[in-house]
């Protein structure tokens, strides 16, 4: 499933931050509240093998561009057959992002948010033929 | 602006070392007015990057003034992370540019070995973003989320390791070295996984050392002809881009345009090698090498030693040594010795023009410096 993360967005730029950020990060203007929808594209990620003070290694960290904007770092349980442009889902537990790989559900709302490009619009209709199977559980998201 | 020389420049050994912090730093900063044959600064500026949480002291600047015997002489305390030493160098050269002091000696180090490194890593690891940091993201971790990036943009593995292999055959070249055993691309490439895809043999090591000059407004063999300073979002989320820093770009450009030259002038440079690939990105970031060609020119031999344009001939942080602070003005050290001709005869580059440049933090607070001998 994927949910919406709190972010702000700079009225100036258009900059959306997860999570919210009081200035944004280049201006000096206050930002204004919005949501995000909590998945997207990995853009680096690594497994921390050596970690500081106060944590457990393997350590899995991801930078995930949401597709509404904004670029987060967050957790996951493994890095094991992630790639740079491998979508996933993130989800809030409290203050923390956590990555996960996106099912073919999450994966059908994304590719159809996305659904410009040939190769993604045809994805984006064979997997909207099982998201209708499954519309019940979907509504009232996006 | 007054022009400003460096009347001298000396340093301690680096790795781990037994003297308390101070005297490291007096030890540096008096040999380095030695060799300028000075008595006495105008001025002291002090470069420690955090002494509160590696040593538990604080009002440092007053400490190694008055521990090396110049209770009375004006001194300060300068910080920008990992570049303390090149931001320490950049106050002491506003002071006798402006005329407000003759002669300033700038003296950096640190002194972390004595804790253990998941310890160390922490400590430093909090001139991170804060909200990124709670995620247990280390410099390392920074460092290969960029060098992920890098690798998908065509860097390879062998680029990287090549940058450690040649900094550690200059490290070998270089008595005052942490590290002084060559290295083979197959023990880099063999090496425990760090951070993954950066490796141990990737990595600077955590070192103890102390390094200072005299800066003055009379005329020495020396001149500093540029100095830059650069800046950028200190969370990597925010950042344009994940595979150059903005901030040595910004750094590099303030410091030509000071300097009246470019890029092209350069015959040598010291260059902050934290991480085997950010020697790579800051040679295209400062303009030394086209986007793309310093990791392949690495492979060819021409960034070493004996090449068209010698990188790290002191070692580099991967070999010399990163004692934080102390970095940023060991490397002008450096590259003062070799426009004077003060490094033994087979690490000596010929030279008239040399750079030095200093990452502060995740690239955020960078330095480039530009010195040319008469």
């Amino acid at each position: 499933m994927i949910e919406h993360l709190a972010a702000s967005r700079c009225p100036e730029c258009r900059l959306v931050a997860a999570p919210p950020a009081r200035w944004c990060p280049r201006h000096p203007v206050e930002m204004t509240p919005t949501s995000v929808m909590g998945g997207g594209e990995v853009v680096s990620f690594t497994t921390l093998l050596s970690p500081p003070e106060g944590f457990r290694s393997p350590l899995h960290i991801a930078l995930v561009d949401l597709v509404g904007g904004a670029r987060l770092v967050c957790h996951g349980d493994k890095t094991q057959g992630l790639k740079i442009g491998s979508w996933v889902a993130i989800e809030a537990v409290g203050n923390i992002y956590y990555f996960s790989h996106l099912g073919a559900l999450d994966r059908a709302k994304l590719f159809w948010r996305r659904a410009g490009r040939a190769g993604e619009r045809m994805s984006a209709i064979a997997q909207s033929l099982a998201k209708r199977a499954w519309k019940g559980r979907l509504r009232g998201e996006s | 602006m007054r022009d400003v020389w460096i009347a001298g420049a000396d340093m301690t050994r680096v790795g781990r070392l037994q003297e308390p912090l101070q005297d490291l730093m007096a030890v540096a900063a008096h040999a380095a007015l030695r060799s300028a044959d000075r008595d006495r600064p105008d001025s002291i500026v002090v470069a420690t990057m955090n002494p509160e949480e590696f040593l538990g002291e604080g009002n440092f600047a007053s400490n190694v003034a008055t521990h090396m015997g110049f209770a009375n002489v004006p001194t300060m305390r300068v910080e920008t992370a990992t570049s303390s030493g090149a931001a320490a160098f950049y106050a002491g050269f506003a002071q006798v540019a402006s005329g407000l002091a003759d002669t300033v000696v700038v003296v950096g180090g640190e002194k972390m070995t004595h804790l253990p490194t998941p310890k160390v890593s922490e400590l430093i690891g909090r001139s991170l973003d804060p909200y990124e940091r709670s995620y247990g993201t280390t410099m390392p971790a920074f460092a290969a989320l960029v060098t992920r990036a890098l690798m998908a943009r065509g860097a390879t593995d062998r680029e990287m390791a090549q940058v450690a292999v040649k900094n550690h055959a200059n490290g070998a070249r270089n008595p005052l070295a942490h590290f002084r055993e060559p290295i083979t691309l197959e023990m880099v490439l063999e090496s425990r996984m760090v951070a993954d895809p950066l490796r141990l043999f990737h990595c600077c090591p955590i070192s103890d050392g102390a390094a200072a000059v005299v800066l003055t407004a009379e005329r020495a063999t020396v001149r500093v002809v540029g100095v830059g300073q650069g800046t950028d979002a200190l969370a990597l989320r925010h950042r344009e881009s994940l595979t150059s820093f903005r901030a040595t770009q910004a750094a590099a450009s303030a410091a030509f345009a000071m300097a009246g030259f470019g890029p092209e002038r350069i015959d040598m440079a010291e260059i902050h090698d934290a991480f085997a690939p950010f020697e790579l990105i800051s040679l295209e970031d400062i303009g030394l090498f086209p986007a793309g060609k310093a990791g392949p020119a690495t492979l060819n031999g021409e960034t070493a030693l004996d090449g068209r344009l010698p990188i790290n001939p002191s070692g580099g942080l991967k070999a010399r040594g990163h004692p934080l602070a102390a970095t940023g003005l060991a490397q002008i050290v450096e590259c003062v010795w070799q426009l004077t001709w003060h490094v033994p005869p087979r690490r000596q580059v010929k030279c008239n023009v040399a750079l030095a440049q200093s990452i502060g933090g995740p690239g955020t607070n960078n330095w480039v410096t530009v010195l040319e001998s008469r």
